[in-house]
């Protein structure tokens, strides 16, 4: 069978010849995988075999040839033809086929941004990463290794919106833990930037309390952004972990976020003052961090976070009384706030003009409409959901031998009495 | 980009500008676009100066922005018909958030003259005070669809028994 394999022009017949049937294409799989090392040798020639294949038929020869092809540095001249030509693969190569060596289409997809990157086009990139994405992952709850590099080229390029089409999936089946953080991190900065906070909240979370057994860079930064939008939305932010943070995290978050930290504390004060200069005065260890605009974000959100506690307090108030109170220099600024947070939803109250007053109302809110009822049920569903997984894994990992082996090793340490239980033949 | 597509990305602007909760889409697309076609196109740059006050909402600029500019014949209908959902919404943001107002501010909120603002609200059942120059504004009633599906109550039954046992 070797004998064949011989040259590069044997290699581009078998791949014509065995690109139909399943059988065909994975007894071609093993011969492409036999001839790596010749692939490696000839790369220089292979550009023009391509010309022979098609991609939408031969996409598993050609995702070879075309990985062994670009392994090569790239001048800046050919980059152009480079990204046409991976474009043009990525778009009309057959998914079934290039699923079969995930490795390669990654590695190709993964040079492709790069030379993107390195022509500062990365709008060129993102719809071409949205399709192998796609192509890629065979559930929408399996998150890929392109998911980080195609939500990078959406910021890169403020595509945000394209960003969101991935973010609306929910993930658990998750390869890399790096790319996990990465997806989380990215998505993060793509929801701040459509001021989706609530879902920038959830993702930035999802980073810093994911198991890690050392401390990285990626969840340090995400922890600065969490305080960031945290005080944005919550207007308050607290310093403890849930439990299930990994105690890396835990222990040095805190030491390699001090400016932020002190933020948070300055605004939980409400003095809009203070927190102006504290800003002025750390200015650069935010601008450093590229974080000085959600930073200025912060700052304005002050006023808001200062009026709704005066909601908790009052039912009536002059306008005058609320500007003093929260610092704003006259009653009109102070009914454009309320008028502005109104319209936002996040306070419930009428400005009467006549009198100069604000009256806070409850929330109108009484849970009984159709369309609360469906928001309800939908969500209890989706919990019932969750919850079947979540049961579905721990029977999974509770049959597991390591998981076995290692707890009934433990459990005997703590517990003479669950000794019979603890399944013995696994105890090797 | 081709040249033929500058108008196409006139209009994804004028459309984003239509719907506030695509306001911030318009934003990243107006940083993306490049400078040299932003410059070339003075009406693109006038459409994006509502969406700038709206962003800042400054909510009487916005109309003065629409009067501002003289817009050619294919934008002309969009833009009136913007101006004609803004000042709608408008209202009813006047509607939900004040008790009292001025005739003067209602005015700039709805981009009307004094006599026009007056007219409009008073045609919405609300009532004015000569002497103070104030409105006072007439709450509707907000109907709401409060007929529940029986196989709801059901499901609902079904979970809350699932609770307890």
């Amino acid at each position: 069978m070797n004998l064949n394999m011989n040259s590069v022009e044997s290699l581009v017949a078998q791949i014509q010849g065995l690109s139909s049937s399943g059988d065909d294409i994975a007894h071609l799989h093993n011969l492409l995988k036999q001839s790596e090392e010749l692939l490696q040798s000839e790369s220089t020639r292979l550009a023009v075999v391509l010309a022979e294949l098609d991609p939408s038929k031969h996409s598993l020869g050609y995702l070879y040839i075309l990985e062994a092809c670009t392994a090569a540095p790239i001048s800046k001249e050919q980059a152009n033809e480079v990204i046409l030509s991976i474009a043009r693969f990525i778009n009309e190569c057959a998914a079934e086929q290039i699923r079969l060596a995930p490795d390669k289409f990654i590695s190709v997809c993964k040079r492709f941004k790069d030379q993107v990157m390195l022509l500062e086009a990365p709008m060129r990139g993102v719809a071409p990463l949205l399709t192998a994405v796609r192509k890629l992952k065979t559930t929408s709850e399996q998150l890929t290794a392109l998911h980080p590099d195609f939500l990078l080229l959406c910021l890169l390029a403020k595509c945000y919106k394209t960003g969101l089409c991935i973010l609306e999936d929910d993930i658990y089946e998750i390869d890399q833990p790096k790319d996990f953080f990465l997806y989380c991190y990215y998505g993060g900065m793509i929801r701040i930037g459509q001021k989706h906070f609530h879902k920038a909240l959830e993702l930035l979370h999802n980073v810093v309390t994911a198991p890690m057994s050392t401390i990285n860079a990626i969840a340090v930064e995400a922890y600065k952004k969490y305080i960031l939008v945290s005080l944005i939305h919550l207007g308050q932010f607290s310093t403890s972990f849930p439990k299930y943070t990994s105690s890396a995290a835990q222990r040095n978050l805190k030491n390699f976020s001090q400016p932020y930290i002190d933020l948070a504390n300055c605004y939980g004060n409400g003095k809009i003052s203070e927190l102006e200069a504290y800003v002025q005065a750390n200015r650069e260890n935010f601008e450093i961090d590229n974080n000085l605009g959600l930073v200025k974000q912060v700052v304005s959100s002050i006023y808001k976070r200062n009026i709704q506690r005066l909601t908790q307090t009052y039912l009536t108030l002059s306008l005058q009384d609320i500007a003093n109170t929260v610092q704003l220099n006259s009653p009109k600024e102070a009914e454009m706030h309320v008028l502005q947070m109104i319209q936002d939803g996040e306070i419930y109250a009428t400005i009467n003009q006549k009198d100069g007053m604000v009256r806070f109302l409850e929330d109108p809110e009484q849970y009984k409409t159709c369309e609360m009822i469906e928001r309800i049920d939908s969500s209890i569903r989706r919990i019932m959901t969750l919850s079947k997984k979540l049961t579905t894994m721990d029977e999974l990992i509770s049959c597991d031998p390591q998981y076995l082996a290692k707890a009934g090793r433990e459990r005997q340490r703590f517990d003479f009495d669950d000794f019979d239980t603890v399944p013995q033949k696994f105890n090797i | 980009m081709a040249s033929k597509s500058y108008d196409k990305i006139a209009d994804i602007c004028d459309d984003h500008i239509l719907q506030a909760h695509t306001l911030n889409s318009a934003r990243f697309l107006w940083k993306s676009i490049p400078s040299s076609l932003k410059e070339s196109r003075l009406e693109m740059v006038a459409v994006w100066k509502i969406g700038q006050l709206l962003w800042m909402r400054d909510y009487a600029g916005v109309h003065e922005a629409i009067r501002g500019f003289n817009w050619s014949q294919e934008t002309r209908d969009l833009v009136a018909s913007f101006s004609d959902v803004y000042t709608k919404k408008m209202f009813q943001l006047l509607l939900s958030a004040y008790s009292t107002i001025s005739i003067q501010d209602a005015s700039l909120f709805l981009g009307m003259n004094e006599d026009d603002a007056t007219n409009y609200v008073l045609q919405q059942g609300w009532s004015v005070d000569p002497a103070s120059r104030m409105l006072t504004v007439k709450k509707q009633p907000v109907v709401t669809e409060q007929k529940l599906d029986p196989s709801k109550l059901q499901r609902f039954t079904e979970y809350v028994f699932h609770l307890e046992h």
